[in-house]
């Protein structure tokens, strides 16, 4: 059959493989390609100050934390309240090396892809270890044991010598083949690394849920029973969702560290998990572009919030605690009225947005 | 030997705190099926509801206690009006997450007003002498607490045993559509639960208050304490939280008296109830008294 391949208008799959293509036509591969490499080459174009590009790299190290998340809490339905940390877990593995190493040492600072993934497999261990009440309870308890190791890794950071008890330790600048970056483009060059990681772990996760591996999650979620007995094991499932879930947090975490040059406790609290979590709701629970969302639109409120606070504190009288009370409200009213409104979240929007063009100038 | 006794006596006196506390997270818990998560923050709004009532209304001590159980109550039961109501139906899991938001809303709210950064405490209304018999003191503040707290915890177990209303909640806990074709209204039967829950809230955050002046972080640190307790004594059983609490304020204080500053450790307390809360999940998931019908995965 002779169907355009460009313009699309309507479903015309034959078999089940061409309802699982990544991109039903050729103008959808176009223009994902072509915003791809719009986003790798506006920066040579306007040059950011340092502040921008700081704002920037946070957004994309949420996302990469987020489609972790989304993995654990959206497609397979368990709530974790202690995602960040996780991520605590990826930046004290590079931490513990800059402890007993030094700060600059060959391996911090040339083999950074290396130690990158060695704090995912690190975050892995803990999310898997965490998890495993999961062969055991239903999620209600799940979200209960991930509050409980979000206290005991606070604890932990702080208790222990080791940590500098949660005092920042310092992480030293990387190497690339040029020599060692400059300080102008510290935050341009984890621009760029952050972009790859986001973008392959975009397609990982997207080629994951085509597979077997990724698609037993959903049906764990969706019915534990049903998915028993069709043969998955719901309970390594979830082992495994957590597994999985804490190697995103954890490669999330050495990169926020690498940025930061520093790995300080109070990155990763409480406060911060549920943080996470609102982006995740925000964006869209079980969805992958709502990974994208949740963090650009969460950290834009932020910032507005931000500046909204140092107005009004200017005009309210001073012992009005703005700036520490707006946040924490605008956040928990954000998570509320989307739970409340819409709760598929901004992806929803993105998906009425796509059936409309595809389909223009027609309604139906 | 007194300084055991000391541990124990002090244990107790967190722990019936506890116990208190984690009365209205099982009374949420028990009749829809919800975790909490802002219980700590409906503790400190309740504690400061009546600090603002006494200290800056300059209505007496006693009755503003009472006024802010009253007024928490109410509180409570908007709060599931509002915004509880219209997810029922709705996966459990986003009825969490909205008390999770609900968290946050209540946390901005307090830090708006000066209770969120400066710490107040009530004014003193008891004997500030020590009552101590074979070498084990405690407060006047500590033993009224204490003794409050087993009253109240003693009248929820009758009001659920004896009066119609507590009745109804227990049959709603039970079976949801079994009561709705009694004729019980499910959905006020839940926002009686979040109220009951809002007014022993009030009622613990005052007793937290007297005992250890008004701090929003150690009063919001009690909301997450409680799962911990929860989890030792079941999730769903009222003689479980209170049981737990007593045992889980006991070992807290065992580990600041014997475990701190031996082997270079400090402040046990705080971790040692989560790391026991994970062995519990792991070996004995439904605690002490919980319903032995969970569901294995």
């Amino acid at each position: 059959m002779s169907t355009n391949r460009w313009l699309a208008t309507g479903n015309y799959f034959t078999s089940y493989q061409d309802e699982q293509r990544l991109f039903f036509t050729h103008l959808d591969r176009t223009i994902l390609s072509l915003f791809l490499f719009m986003l790798f080459v506006w920066p040579l174009l306007f040059s950011l100050s340092n502040k921008y590009m700081l704002v920037l790299d946070n957004i994309l190290i949420a996302m990469v934390a987020i489609i972790g998340l989304n993995i654990v809490t959206g497609f397979a339905g368990l709530i974790s309240i202690g995602h960040a940390a996780f991520m605590g877990i990826g930046a004290y593995t590079l931490a513990s090396f800059s402890r007993t190493l030094g700060d600059s040492h060959v391996i911090i600072t040339h083999a950074w892809p290396l130690m990158i993934v060695l704090s995912g497999l690190m975050g892995a261990v803990f999310g898997a270890i965490v998890g495993l009440p999961a062969m055991r309870l239903k999620h209600l308890y799940l979200a209960i044991a991930t509050l409980s190791f979000q206290m005991i890794f606070s604890w932990t950071i702080n208790f222990l010598e080791f940590f500098n008890q949660g005092q920042t330790i310092a992480i030293s600048r990387v190497f690339w083949f040029t020599g060692k970056l400059g300080r102008k483009d510290h935050y341009l060059f984890w621009y760029y690394v952050l972009l790859v990681v986001v973008i392959l772990s975009g397609f990982m996760v997207r080629n994951l849920l085509r597979t077997r591996y990724g698609r037993c999650l959903s049906a764990v979620r969706d019915n534990d029973r049903a998915a028993d007995a069709m043969g998955m094991h719901p309970g390594l499932t979830k082992v495994y969702a957590f597994g999985l879930a804490g190697f995103f947090a954890g490669i999330a975490g050495a990169l926020h560290a690498y940025v930061y040059r520093g790995v300080g406790f109070e990155s990763f609290t409480l406060h911060h998990s549920i943080t996470l979590l609102a982006m995740a709701i925000v964006g869209g629970l079980g969805t992958l572009n709502g990974s994208f969302w949740g963090p650009t639109a969460i950290i834009a409120l932020e910032l507005q919030v931000e500046t909204l606070a140092e107005h009004a504190g200017q005009i309210l009288p001073s012992d009005w605690n703005l700036a520490t009370a707006l946040k924490p409200f605008s956040f928990g009213l954000v998570i509320v009225l989307f739970l409340m409104f819409e709760p598929r979240g901004i992806a929803n929007w993105w998906r009425i947005a796509r059936s409309y063009t595809k389909l223009w100038p027609f309604r139906y | 030997m007194s300084y055991f006794f000391q541990l124990v006596v002090s244990g107790i006196v967190v722990g019936s705190i506890y116990a208190l506390a984690a009365l209205g997270f099982v009374l949420i818990y028990k009749s829809s099926k919800v975790l909490n998560i802002a219980h700590g923050q409906i503790i400190a709004a309740g504690a400061f509801i009546a600090y603002a009532l006494t200290g800056m209304v300059g209505i007496p001590i006693y009755i503003s206690f009472l006024l802010s159980m009253v007024i928490t109550f109410f509180l409570a039961m908007s709060v599931e009006r509002i915004f509880l109501r219209r997810l029922i139906g709705e996966p459990i899991i986003s009825v969490i997450m909205v008390t999770i938001g609900l968290m946050s809303i209540i946390d901005g709210l307090i830090f708006l007003t000066p209770f969120g950064s400066v710490n107040f405490s009530f004014p003193l209304f008891l004997p500030q002498t020590l009552i101590s018999f074979g070498g084990v003191s405690i407060s006047w503040t500590q033993l009224v607490g204490v003794i409050v707290t087993f009253l109240m915890i003693g009248g929820f177990s009758w009001f659920f045993k004896k009066s119609t209303v507590g009745i109804s909640m227990r049959a709603v806990s039970d079976d949801q559509f079994a009561s709705m074709s009694v004729g019980i209204s499910v959905p006020r039967v839940f926002g009686l639960a979040w109220a009951t829950a809002g007014l022993s809230a009030a009622a613990a955050g005052v007793i937290i208050g007297n005992i250890t002046g008004l701090n929003f972080e150690t009063l919001q640190a009690f909301g997450i304490t409680v799962f911990p307790v929860v989890i030792l004594g079941g999730l769903d059983s009222i003689l479980g939280a209170v049981v737990a609490g007593v045992i889980m304020g006991i070992i807290q204080q065992f580990a600041s008296g014997y475990l701190d500053g031996n082997w270079g450790l400090n402040g046990t307390a705080e971790v040692l109830p989560y790391i026991i809360l994970l062995i519990i999940l792991l070996f004995k998931p439904h605690g002490l008294f919980g319903i032995h019908e969970i569901e294995r995965v």
